[in-house]
C-alpha cells in the first residue's frame, strides 16, 4: 500500500490550491481526479473573475486553472487523473479505482474537494433528451465544442444560469427566455445585464408546467406562480425550444466524507448534505479535511482559499510548519475570504431583499424582476456622470466586492473608494484617454466609453463586445437598449483587439447623441 | 438527526395525484407515484426506500433523485427534508463493474 502525507481528492479550485500549499511546506501530495482533465470547473469557466487581484480578478477561469496546474507541476505535485476515488474509510484508507484495478492508498491526512453536483427540478417531460443541467451545457460548449441546441429556454436566474446563459449567446445559441419561480433574480445584476441587453427577456416568478416533445424536447410551456410557488391558471405562455437548460442549484458530493465517518449535517444554507468542519475545514475526523463546494456551496475564489487554508493545516498537523507559521498565513487567508463575502450577495445576505445601496441608494427593481436598469433609474448611481468628450460611465449599481476597475485607469479616473464592494465612481477633474482599459477589466461588462456629443449630432459609445464574428468598421447595424430593444441605427466607428484586453473587444459604434446614455449594444442588421 | 422513527404517526391514506407516473429515480425508473406509495407501506427512511424500491442504486448512484426522493418522501412525512437522514454511504461510490471491484492492486 503506497503512503503519502496528503491525499487530495478532487483536482479543481479547491484541490489544486490546497496541493499547491502542501507541497511549497514540503510535503509528498498526490491529487486523484476522475476526470480525463483537471481543474474541475475552471476549464469551463470563459468568463472573466470578479474580486480583486488576490482574488485572480479580471482572469478567466481557464487562464487561473493553468496557473495553478503549473505552479502545482513545479512544486512536484502528483496529478493522478482518471482515478476515481471509490473509498474512503476512517483509518484515512483511500480506495481509488485507475484502469481497471482497485487500487489501496494511505493518507496520513486526506482532504477532500469533490466539490458538487447539479440539482434538478421535475415536471412533466423532464427526462426528454434535451433537458439539461446548465453545468453539462458548459461542459458540452467549452470543453467538448458542441453546441447544445439552437433554441434554449435556461430555468434559473442565479449566476450559474446567467453565466451559462451569455455563454450559450456566444457560442451561437438563441436563447429565448432566463426563467426562475422567485420573484427576483437570484444573481449579479451586471450578469443579468449583459444578457437583457442583447434581447434576452427574463420571466420571474414563473416556473416550467411542462417540456413537450415525444422522442426530444420540441417546445416548453412556463407559468407564472404566485407567492406561494402555486400555478395561477391562464398564464401559459409557450416557446418553441429544442434545448432547456436547469440552473437550479448545487449539491455538495460529499457521500467519501460521510463513508469515512465524517459527522455530517443537512443545512440547506450549504446547499445540502455537508461535513461539520471547523473554520478552517477539518471535519470531525482528525486528519480528514474538506475545502470548497463540498462543504458549503459557494463559488471558485472562495473555495481556492479554502484549499489554502487546508494545505496550511495539514502541514501544520505534520510537522512541517509550527502553530506561529500556521496561524500568520491563515491570518492572510481569513482576510481574503472575508473580503470575498461582503456585499450584497454575501452568505450572510442570502435569500434576503435588499433595497438600498451601502452608500443608501435605492437598487433598481427593474434590474431584479426584468434584469436591466431603466433609463430612469440609470442616473442615479455613481458611475453614471455627464461630462463632456470621452468618458467612462460605469453601470454598477449593487455592491460587490470586486476593483479591476480602478486599478485598470493609469490616469487613475476610477475610484470604488475605502470598501472593495463600494459602487464605483469617476474622480472629479479627472483626464480619460479613451485607452478602454476600464471597458475590458469589467467583470461584469458593466463599463462603457461615452462621448455624448461629437458635435455633429453624433455620439459614440464603446461596449465590451464578446461575440463572433466581430462586425468590421463601417458595418452599420442597431444601437441595442438595456433591454435589448432595437432604438435607432448604429455604425461600427472602432474596433479594437489587442492582447491587454484578453478577448474582450472594444467595439465602438456611432449613435444619434439623443441615444447616447440610452443605446449599450451593436446588433447587426 | 433522523427525528422520523415515531412510526406511529398517522400519514393518512395514499391519495393518487396526477403526476404520479413521473419518472424520479431514471437509472432504475421509478416513478413518483412508486415513491409515495412506498412511504404509506411503511418505507420511512431513505435507507428502507432504497433498498424496497432500489432508487438510486443504479447507474448515476443517486447523482440526480437523491435530493428528489428525498423532497418526496419528506412531504409525505410531513417532515422537512433536513430531518431525514441520507442513505448509507459505502464503498464503490461510483459505479463499478465487480471484475474491477475484485482486481485489487495492494
Amino acid at each position: 500500500m503506497k503512503r503519502y502525507e496528503v491525499i487530495i481528492v478532487g483536482a479543481g479550485p479547491a484541490g489544486l490550491s490546497a496541493a499547491i500549499e502542501a507541497a511549497k511546506k514540503g510535503l509528498k501530495v498526490v491529487v486523484f481526479d476522475e476526470n480525463d482533465k483537471p481543474g474541475g470547473q475552471l476549464f469551463k469557466q470563459i468568463h472573466k473573475f470578479f474580486g480583486s487581484k488576490e482574488h485572480h480578478a479580471k482572469i478567466r477561469g481557464y487562464k487561473i486553472g493553468e496557473e495553478l496546474l503549473k505552479e502545482a507541476g513545479e512544486l512536484g505535485v502528483e496529478v493522478v487523473l482518471n482515478a476515481t476515488v471509490v473509498g474512503l474509510y476512517p483509518d484515512k484508507e483511500v480506495n481509488v479505482r485507475i484502469n481497471d484495478e482497485i487500487h489501496h492508498f494511505k493518507g496520513d491526512t486526506v482532504i477532500i474537494a469533490t466539490g458538487a453536483s447539479e440539482n434538478m427540478v421535475t415536471f412533466p417531460g423532464w427526462t426528454l433528451p434535451g433537458v439539461i443541467g446548465a453545468g453539462a451545457a458548459q461542459t458540452m460548449m467549452n470543453i467538448h465544442g458542441i453546441r447544445p441546441g439552437k433554441k434554449i429556454l435556461m430555468l434559473g436566474s442565479g449566476n450559474v444560469g446567467l453565466v451559462v446563459s451569455f455563454q450559450l449567446l456566444q457560442a451561437g445559441c438563441e436563447v429565448v427566455a432566463i426563467v426562475d419561480a422567485a420573484p427576483r433574480i437570484g444573481g449579479y445584476g451586471v450578469h443579468a445585464s449583459k444578457v437583457s441587453r442583447t434581447g434576452v427577456p427574463f420571466y420571474l416568478s414563473h416556473t416550467i408546467k411542462q417540456v413537450h416533445g415525444e422522442d426530444c424536447v420540441t417546445g416548453v410551456t412556463i407559468t407564472e406562480v404566485d407567492d406561494h410557488f402555486a400555478p395561477i391558471p391562464d398564464t401559459e405562455k409557450f416557446f418553441e425550444v429544442d434545448t432547456v437548460c436547469m440552473a437550479v442549484g448545487l449539491s455538495p458530493m460529499s457521500q467519501l466524507l460521510k463513508m469515512a465517518g465524517c459527522v455530517m449535517e443537512d443545512n440547506p444554507k450549504r446547499g445540502g448534505q455537508v461535513p461539520i468542519v471547523d473554520e478552517y475545514g477539518e471535519t470531525s475526523v482528525s486528519g480528514i479535511f474538506a475545502a470548497g463546494d463540498v462543504s458549503g456551496i459557494e463559488e471558485a475564489s472562495s473555495a481556492m482559499i479554502e484549499g489554502k487554508m487546508a494545505g496550511v493545516c495539514v502541514a501544520e498537523y505534520l510537522g512541517y510548519i509550527d502553530e506561529e507559521e500556521k496561524d500568520s498565513l491563515l491570518k492572510v487567508f481569513d482576510a481574503d475570504l472575508n473580503s470575498l463575502r461582503q456585499g450584497m450577495f454575501a452568505p450572510k445576505n442570502r435569500g434576503k431583499l435588499i433595497e438600498s445601496t451601502e452608500e443608501g441608494i435605492e437598487i433598481s427593481k427593474n434590474l431584479l424582476k426584468k434584469g436591466y436598469v431603466k433609463d430612469d433609474e440609470i442616473e442615479r448611481f455613481p458611475g453614471v456622470v455627464h461630462k463632456s468628450g470621452v468618458h467612462p460611465v460605469i453601470e454598477c449599481t449593487q455592491n460587490i466586492p470586486c476593483n479591476p476597475c480602478q486599478d485598470a485607469c493609469k490616469k487613475g479616473c476610477i475610484s470604488t473608494g475605502k470598501n472593495i464592494t463600494y459602487l464605483p465612481f469617476v474622480k472629479d477633474g479627472s483626464e480619460c484617454i479613451n485607452c478602454g482599459m476600464c471597458v475590458a477589466s469589467c467583470s461584469g461588462q458593466a463599463i462603457f466609453l461615452v462621448n455624448e456629443d461629437c458635435g455633429d449630432g453624433s455620439a459614440t459609445v464603446t461596449l465590451p463586445y464578446e461575440f463572433f464574428p466581430l462586425p468590421e468598421v463601417g458595418t452599420v447595424g442597431f444601437g441595442l437598449s438595456r433591454k435589448g430593444e432595437k432604438l435607432c441605427e448604429a455604425e461600427v466607428v472602432s474596433v479594437k483587439s489587442v492582447g491587454a484586453f484578453d478577448h474582450t473587444n472594444l467595439l465602438t459604434m456611432k449613435v444619434p447623441k439623443e441615444y447616447a446614455m440610452k443605446a449599450r449594444f451593436f446588433k447587426c442588421s | 438527526m433522523n427525528t422520523v422513527v415515531d412510526r406511529s404517526i398517522d400519514i393518512g391514506e395514499f391519495i393518487a395525484q396526477p403526476d404520479d407516473d413521473m419518472l424520479i429515480c431514471r437509472c432504475e425508473e421509478i416513478t413518483k407515484g412508486e415513491i409515495r406509495k412506498a412511504v404509506h407501506d411503511g418505507m420511512w427512511t431513505l435507507t428502507e426506500i432504497r433498498r424496497y424500491l432500489r432508487t438510486g442504486m443504479g447507474l448515476c448512484q443517486g447523482q440526480t433523485c437523491s435530493r428528489l426522493v428525498k423532497g418526496i418522501v419528506a412531504r409525505e412525512l410531513g417532515v422537512s427534508p433536513a430531518e431525514l437522514e441520507p442513505a448509507t454511504a459505502r464503498s464503490p461510490m461510483r459505479p463499478t463493474e465487480m471484475r474491477i471491484f475484485g482486481t485489487e492492486e495492494v
